[in-house]
């Protein structure tokens, strides 16, 4: 690990101001610490963001939650008022990892963290996403990789609360230079569907300082997945669902798939498919066929199509029990 | 047996003398054994899986900042065979300062081309991994009977196909050492399975006096029968003591663990089995492969990391066909791994019995009773069926409705264990303390315990009055903690010592029986030097030859693909319990074991780069307590037989029930372990094909050898070119 400074953060001003083009911000580090140790990043400087004001609260607002960017993933997952609201984000966050994992890990890290690859993560390999020429998960070991992709790079979108908060239809409230910008869940990732190197939209600079989750009266949410083991264990594919079931019918509702795409996967027109139509196993079907349309199984992936497909179904068969 | 019958510790459950110590921190390892002036010592590997090194230049690394010492682990120019061979060594003041000058070392090298795939080294135009010598070595076909007319006489044979991966052995400890040169004097504190051994291995390979060299390991994280020597790492490291002339630490980093302290060799099985009517088997076949590293060669005895195994393991039919090959391929060598061959040979053995009593519309619990040869194993199976309400349980395969399917499975488990040879010193002080050593040591089994209890028992004293003292080469000697033989080497030299106690303590005291109640008042009459006595290992005190059967029983969601074992019986012999509470956990640390073999662990290395992709525990997967079933242990107490260890035996059978309850859920076999959701949902028809942007062949392999390119030197490897400095 290369030798490196380190500030802590007053202001989310000062935060994006000292970390350059050449700092990292520093949270749980979870993920940030892994990749300084194998080698992956040497960042000249962190900047320690817990004590940037206004990021440790949950608080509830009339149409509007606000979760801070440095909430630990336990504080969350045990939130008697979250669990009861967003049980889907609730679930997500109790999903990641071991327990020792979410004390130390925020919410704005899980966002934020890169690629789990293990071709990104091999020290020595030279791939895509690190400037490499070529994908070395394709025609190599893509058993954990994306069934949906558009550039080379076939790491996928591992974050839980991505997922969850994309069903949430959630923001992300991001601190941009002098100024904070609103991204929603799709926008906060889209660089990585189109960039093989990117992670998320995030520049070096821009520090994430909360969610904002809008409370839909009636609705309810889910957070499902399939890991190899029963816990601490990354997701194959993970499946949120977040909506009404209304005299039988799905209403307003919106499905997101992890780890299955570079970016949290949703589709608007499985979504409007679903709206109005009966709850049924059949209608959770049609819509977990739209997401999967496009689906491409490569050669040891192709088990995540039916995979995320009875996610579907499952997440939306709780949405309505 | 001379064990006494009525006991007040013996079979019964003390909890591990040490438990307080490590659970508190208080324990010391290897790790922080920390003699003053230590220096971090740290291995410089191959990052090519095959090359030539022509140079390695120390120089820069020498004149670092905080280096004390710089050597090569190998002189001129030689191979490097895998990805983290080993090429050269550095001890410095810390370990950033070592971590930083690893980036300086230089080296002049040839890349080849390697292959690390076990099927692709089969090819004809595979590169070959040693030099001049073809990658496949095939024992002859051993034959008893005639095979083609008993299987032509067979009312029914099946054909079975199975895999096993290359397991990693992943100690939670390291592996490493710390090392102090006196002079010509060395002390280790090793973390080791055998002390004497590690001793006599420093000797030789530093070209020491045996007496000169003293080996520690008070407590450790665990071995598996990867730490029977010293290691590469261990003479690396009293290499860099004696360079720096200061002591030196080096232990092994998670990621080193994943690449080149050994594994459990690979097996690609083919197996097919006959019998009559009846169910009796009646013929035999196989053909096998596997690749122990990049040193393959047609061994047979399993034990020293060859790909062989025995079959058709616990059967016996009249006439069988064996056919074994090893495979060389450009990664890590594999070396002895609990119980070494056995469960590879149990879960393709296990899985052609069973798929044969389908077949025969027999029951697998019948089908095994009817052609186990040992009585033992045959009791337990009806033990253990009753117990696990096997009849109740169990339906014909794949017949239960929903997607979440359950199944049962079951297997049996043979295990020569024995042992002999121990040594045990006790000393008796005035006071009536007793302190008893041996050179044993604890690689996690509860060895210390087991001395401790014998002692106990045969004093008649209560655990407070005894110390024991293992894990050191200076105390009396000790066999290598290996092949389940540890408590039946250790506690009849302890016994044996004990009478001999009592005899002494007797003529000295003048009293009839000094044990128990007495043992104050004869201690009394010791006098101002305490009173030493030897007792060594002997006959009719333990024995060997454990079997033992297993039941799982697990869920198969089959739109996911994801096994959950629910419960796993285990019915065990191991002769005189010696401690319950220890035996049984060495019992539910095999269980674990071969769960994880069965569900989760397997090295995945990639065809191009040569790189394990896995040498983390975040991808290399270890079972954890949420994937624990239930599990439920029987021990057949049998103390006529004496002592026998069952460190191995129970780890054999687990991944071969799991494999056949989960064909039994679902009416398939998944032929590859471990039985991930991927796998199961192949196994049930519901993956797509992939389409691939390069052709390899998932799961498909092949008898003879068949014609693809050879895998090119990989352009996609980092700073990797030949001759320029990387870090």
């Amino acid at each position: 690990m290369k030798a490196f400074s380190y500030v802590t953060a007053q202001t989310a001003d000062s935060a994006v101001s000292l970390v350059g083009d050449r700092g990292r911000f520093l949270a749980g580090g979870m993920d940030l610490l892994g990749e300084m140790k194998d080698g992956l990043v040497e960042p000249a400087l962190l900047v320690n963001v817990k004590a940037v004001p206004g990021t440790r609260e949950i608080a509830a607002g009339r149409g509007t939650w606000t979760v801070g960017a440095n909430v630990t993933l336990t504080r969350l997952a045990e939130h008697a008022e979250v669990r009861k609201v967003f049980p889907g984000l609730a679930q997500a966050a109790e999903a990641v990892g071991s327990p020792q994992m979410r004390n130390g890990a925020t919410v704005g890290g899980n966002l934020a963290q890169h690629s789990r690859c293990w071709y990104y993560r091999q020290r020595d390999a030279r791939c895509v996403k690190k400037g490499g020429a070529r994908c070395l998960a394709r025609g190599g070991e893509n058993k954990y990789h994306s069934v949906l992709a558009h550039t080379m790079c076939l790491s996928p979108c591992v974050a839980n609360l991505a997922v969850a908060l994309a069903a949430l239809d959630a923001s992300v409230v991001v601190q941009r230079g002098a100024k904070t910008v609103t991204l929603t869940v799709a926008q906060l990732y889209e660089k990585a569907w189109t960039d093989a190197k990117a992670h998320h939209s995030l520049g070096s600079d821009e520090l994430i300082l909360r969610v904002e989750v809008p409370v839909v009266a009636g609705a309810r949410s889910v957070y499902v997945k399939v890991a190899e083991k029963s816990e601490f264990d990354w997701a194959l594919v993970s499946c949120a669902a977040a909506g009404r079931v209304e005299g039988g019918q799905f209403r307003g509702v919106r499905l997101a798939l992890g780890s299955v795409a570079a970016v949290p996967w949703q589709m608007q027109e499985a979504n409007a498919f679903l709206e109005g139509k009966p709850a049924t196993d059949e209608t959770a079907a049609g819509a977990a066929a739209i997401l999967l349309r496009d689906a491409e199984a490569r050669e040891h992936n192709g088990y995540k199509i039916p995979v995320a497909k009875a996610l579907v179904r499952r997440a939306l068969a709780a949405l309505g029990a | 047996m001379p064990w006494p019958k009525e006991t007040k510790f013996l079979g019964k459950e003390t909890p591990r003398v040490e438990g307080p110590a490590k659970v508190s921190g208080r324990a010391k390892y290897t790790g922080d054994v920390a003699p003053a002036g230590v220096l971090y010592g740290a291995i410089f590997r191959s990052k090519w899986p095959a090359a030539r090194v022509k140079s390695v230049n120390l120089a820069k690394a020498r004149i670092a900042p905080g280096i004390k010492a710089a050597i090569l682990a190998r002189d001129g120019e030689f191979d490097v065979r895998y990805y983290g061979d080993e090429i050269a060594a550095l001890a410095g003041t810390s370990k950033q300062a070592v971590l930083d000058a690893l980036a300086l070392i230089e080296v002049s090298a040839e890349p080849r081309a390697f292959v690390v795939k076990e099927v692709d080294a089969l090819k004809t135009d595979a590169p070959t991994v040693v030099a001049g010598r073809a990658n496949l070595t095939e024992g002859a076909a051993k034959e008893t009977g005639d095979v083609e007319a008993a299987f032509a006489a067979s009312a029914a044979v099946v054909e079975t196909r199975v895999s096993t991966p290359i397991q990693v052995h992943h100690p939670m400890e390291t592996h490493g050492h710390t090392v102090q040169w006196d002079g010509e004097e060395l002390s280790a504190w090793s973390s080791t399975q055998g002390v004497f051994a590690c001793r006599d291995s420093f000797a030789k390979s530093l070209n020491v006096a045996q007496n000169r060299v003293r080996v520690r390991c008070e407590h450790m994280g665990g071995g598996f029968g990867s730490k029977f020597t010293p290691g590469a790492e261990g003479v690396l490291c009293a290499r860099l003591a004696r360079a720096a002339g200061a002591p030196v630490k080096l232990m092994l980093t998670r990621f080193e663990e994943g690449l080149a302290v050994g594994n459990r060799p690979s097996s690609f099985q083919k197996l097919k089995l006959g019998a009559d009517a009846d169910g009796k088997l009646t013929a035999f076949e196989i053909y096998s492969f596997g690749t122990p590293g990049h040193t393959a060669g047609a061994n047979t005895g399993g034990g020293s990391g060859g790909a062989s195994f025995p079959a058709p393991y616990l059967y016996k039919p009249a006439a069988t066909r064996v056919k074994q090959g090893s495979v060389a391929v450009n990664a890590g060598q594999s070396c002895a791994f609990r119980a070494p061959g056995h469960p590879v040979a149990s879960v393709g053995m296990e899985a052609v019995l069973d798929d044969l009593a389908v077949k025969l519309g027999m029951d697998p619990v019948e089908i095994r009773v009817k052609n186990d040869p040992f009585d033992v194993r045959r009791r337990e199976y009806a033990i253990g069926a009753e117990q696990f309400g096997w009849k109740q349980k169990y339906r014909k395969p794949g017949t239960m409705a929903g997607a979440v399917k359950t199944g049962v499975g079951c297997a049996g488990a043979a295990w020569m264990s024995g042992g002999k040879g121990t040594q045990a010193e006790i000393q008796v002080n005035a006071d009536g303390t007793v302190e008893v050593r041996v050179g044993t040591q604890d690689l996690g089994t509860g060895s210390r315990t087991v001395v401790q209890v014998v002692a106990a028992e045969m004093l008649g004293l209560g655990l407070d009055r005894l110390t024991v003292r293992i894990g050191d080469s200076r105390l009396p000697p000790s066999g290598s903690s290996g092949g389940s033989q540890t408590t039946a080497a250790v506690s009849p030299a302890v016994f044996d010592a004990c009478e001999n106690v009592v005899a002494e303590l007797k003529k000295l005291s003048g009293i009839e029986d000094p044990r128990g109640e007495n043992w104050q008042a004869a201690c009394a009459k010791i006098g101002n030097l305490p009173l030493q006595v030897r007792g060594k290992w002997r006959e009719g005190l333990s024995t060997g030859g454990a079997g033992g059967v297993q039941f799982a029983e697990v869920e198969v969601d089959t739109e996911t693909g994801f096994v959950k074992v629910k419960k796993l019986l285990v019915v065990q012999d191991c002769g005189l319990v010696v401690n319950k509470l220890t035996c049984e956990s060495q019992i539910n640390g095999g269980v674990i074991m071969g769960l994880g073999y069965a569900l989760y662990e397997q090295r995945v290395m990639d065809a191009r780069t040569g790189f394990v992709l896995n040498p983390t525990l975040e991808n290399y997967k270890l079972p954890g307590a949420a994937d624990m079933p239930e599990i439920e242990i029987l021990l057949i107490d049998m103390p006529e037989r004496g002592v026998i260890g069952v460190g191995e035996p129970c780890t054999v059978p687990t991944a071969a029930a799991i494999a056949n309850a989960v064909a039994n859920a679902i009416g398939v076999r998944v032929p590859d372990l471990p039985l991930t959701p991927d796998r199961v949902l192949a196994a049930l028809g519901q993956v797509p094909k992939g389409t691939a942007d390069t052709v390899r062949r998932p799961g498909a392999w092949v008898d003879g050898r068949a014609s693809v390119a050879a895998a090119p030197v990989a352009p996609w490897v980092e700073r990797n070119g030949g001759g320029q400095a990387y870090r």
